[in-house]
C-alpha cells in the first residue's frame, strides 16, 4: 500500500513541517535563555552585509532624485551659515576669555575633568522587516567602536533627542531597540520645578505618544502641557539630561497612587536619518578624537535633520 | 525539490531585505506591507508540506537575524503559516482576486495566532499582535490587497518555485 497522499507526498515528506517547527522552538529556547546574542550577532553581521547593500541601492535612486532639491537648500544654507560665520567670528574672542576664565574656575573647584560624551555618527539603514518588532539598524557595528547597550540620540531641529539603545552588534551593522518600542523603559524626570522622576516606556508605534508611569500623584498640579521629560541617568545606559518627550496629557485614576503621563516624543522618529550612539565615559576636555565628543545636553552639534 | 526550497528562499529573503530598507515610503500609518508572508502562502499552497515549511524556516531565520525578536521567532511564524496553508493544496483553484485576497488576510492572522502561542510559552520577550490595534489590522488588509498582485507576478515563476509534483 503506498503512503503518499494527495496533499503533499509521502509520510516522510508530512514529519518535515513538525520537525521544522520544532527546530523554531528549539532556536527559541536557546536564544531566550543563554549563549548570550552570540547567534544573533553572528547573523546579523553576515545578512546584514546584504542589508547594507540593498540599504545603499535604495539611497542610490532617492539620493539621486533628491540632490536636487538638497542643492538648493545647501545654497540657501550656505548664505545663512557664511552671515552665521562672520557672526560667531566676532565671538571669537569673547568665548576665548570666558573659556580661560572657565579653566580658572575649575581649578579652583578642583574638577580637572568633565564628564562628556563621545558621539559615534551612524546612519540608519533599514528597519525592522515587520510590523511586531521596532528595530531600527544602523550602519556602524562593532568595527566602528559600537557596543551592546549603549545610548543612541539624535538631532532634529536644533533638538537633542534620545532615540533608545544598542541590543545587538554586527561586525559592521547594530540594531537599535527604539523608544517608542513596547520593551522600551527609560529612567525620566520632568524638567520643570517639580523634578518628579518616573518611568518612560513606549507604546509599540512611532505614531503614539510615549507614557511616563509611575509618577506620584501629588504633583498633578505642577505637571504643565508642554512640560519637557528627561533622562534622569541614573540607569548606566542613558545619560542624564538627554530630551525624551514633552507633557501631552496628564491620567489621573481616583484608584491609583502614581499618575500616567502623556508625552509628545522630542524626535519625529518616522524622519530620522542620522544618530549618534554614545560613548559614555570619562574623558579628558580637550582630548581630540575621531568621534565627535558633545557635553551630555544642550548640544546642537552634529546632524540637524 | 531542492532547487524550489533554495530558490524560494533566496526570494523570500529579497522580499525581507526590501520590506527592511525601502518599504517606509509605501508604510500605511507606519505599517508595511509583507510582502514575504504573501509569496511563502503562494509558495507553500502550489508546492505542499515540504518546500513552503522549508523555505518559510529558513527565510524567517534570516529574518529572526534582521530583527530584534529572539532567534527562532519568525522561523516557527513562517514555517506555522507556511504548514497550515501547504494543508490547503490543491483543494481550490487560485482565481484572480477572492482567493489570494482570502489567503493573504488569513495568513496575517494565523501569524497573529502563531505569535500569540509563543508568547504563552516564552513570555514577555515575544511580541504580540493585540486584536484592539490598528497595526494587525491594516496589515491583514494590505498583505489582502497586494496579494492578487503578487500571486499573478509569480504565475511565470511557477517553473522555478513550484515542484513538478505541485505544478501536478
Amino acid at each position: 500500500m503506498s503512503d503518499q497522499n494527495p496533499r503533499g507526498g509521502s509520510r516522510g515528506h508530512r514529519a518535515a513541517a513538525p520537525i521544522l517547527l520544532a527546530a523554531s522552538l528549539l532556536c527559541l529556547i536557546i536564544s531566550t535563555r543563554s549563549l548570550e546574542g552570540v547567534p544573533e550577532s553572528l547573523g546579523l553581521t553576515v545578512f546584514g552585509f546584504f542589508q547594507r547593500g540593498f540599504a545603499a541601492v535604495g539611497g542610490f535612486f532617492s539620493d539621486s532624485v533628491a540632490s536636487i532639491a538638497e542643492l538648493q537648500r545647501l545654497r540657501e544654507n550656505y548664505r545663512e551659515l557664511s552671515t552665521k560665520l562672520e557672526r560667531y567670528t566676532n565671538m571669537e574672542r569673547g568665548i576665548a576669555d570666558l573659556r580661560e576664565e572657565n579653566k580658572r574656575l575649575k581649578e579652583q573647584l578642583d574638577l580637572s575633568q568633565e564628564i562628556s560624551y563621545q558621539r559615534i555618527a551612524a546612519r540608519i539603514i533599514a528597519k525592522d522587516p515587520e510590523n511586531l518588532y521596532s528595530t531600527i539598524t544602523i550602519d556602524k557595528g562593532f568595527g566602528g567602536g559600537i557596543r551592546k547597550n549603549m545610548a543612541v540620540i539624535a538631532f532634529q531641529d536644533g533638538m537633542e533627542g534620545l532615540v533608545g539603545r544598542v541590543v545587538e552588534v554586527g561586525q559592521g551593522t547594530s540594531k537599535i531597540v527604539p523608544l517608542y518600542d513596547t520593551k522600551s523603559f527609560v529612567a525620566s524626570r520632568l524638567s520643570g520645578g517639580s523634578r518628579t522622576e518616573g518611568l518612560v516606556g513606549g507604546q509599540g508605534s512611532p505614531d503614539d505618544p510615549l507614557l511616563m508611569r509611575f509618577v506620584k500623584k501629588r504633583v498633578k498640579d505642577e505637571v504643565q502641557f508642554g512640560d519637557l521629560v528627561v533622562t534622569t541617568g541614573f540607569e548606566s545606559v542613558y545619560p542624564s539630561d538627554v530630551a525624551v518627550g514633552r507633557v501631552k496629557k496628564v491620567r489621573v485614576l481616583d484608584y491609583q497612587t502614581s499618575i500616567d503621563i502623556e508625552l509628545d516624543p522630542v524626535l519625529d522618529f518616522s524622519r530620522l536619518e542620522y544618530v549618534f550612539v554614545i560613548k559614555t565615559e570619562v574623558v579628558p576636555e580637550a582630548q581630540p578624537d575621531a568621534t565627535v565628543p558633545a557635553t551630555s545636553h544642550g548640544s546642537d552639534e552634529g546632524k540637524q535633520q | 525539490m531542492i532547487r524550489s526550497v533554495v530558490l524560494s528562499t533566496i526570494l523570500l529573503i529579497v522580499c525581507s531585505f526590501a520590506q527592511s530598507t525601502w518599504f517606509g515610503g509605501i508604510a500605511i500609518f507606519g505599517v508595511v506591507p509583507d510582502i514575504s508572508l504573501v509569496v511563502l502562502i503562494w509558495v507553500s499552497y502550489k508546492n505542499g508540506l515540504v518546500e513552503g515549511p522549508a523555505a518559510g524556516f529558513l527565510s524567517g531565520l534570516v529574518e529572526d537575524f534582521l530583527s530584534a525578536s529572539p532567534l527562532g521567532f519568525h522561523a516557527f511564524v513562517k514555517t506555522a503559516v507556511a504548514s497550515l496553508t501547504a494543508l490547503l493544496h490543491g483543494s481550490f483553484f487560485i482565481d484572480r482576486l477572492l482567493l489570494p485576497i482570502l489567503l493573504g488576510v488569513a495568513g496575517t492572522l494565523v501569524k497573529a495566532i502563531a505569535a500569540f502561542a509563543l508568547f504563552l510559552l516564552f513570555g514577555s520577550t515575544i511580541h504580540i499582535y493585540s486584536i484592539v490595534d490598528r497595526v494587525l489590522w491594516i496589515e491583514a488588509a494590505y498583505n489582502g490587497l497586494i496579494a492578487p498582485i503578487i500571486f499573478l507576478a509569480l504565475t511565470p515563476l511557477s517553473r522555478f518555485l513550484v515542484t513538478e509534483h505541485g505544478r501536478g
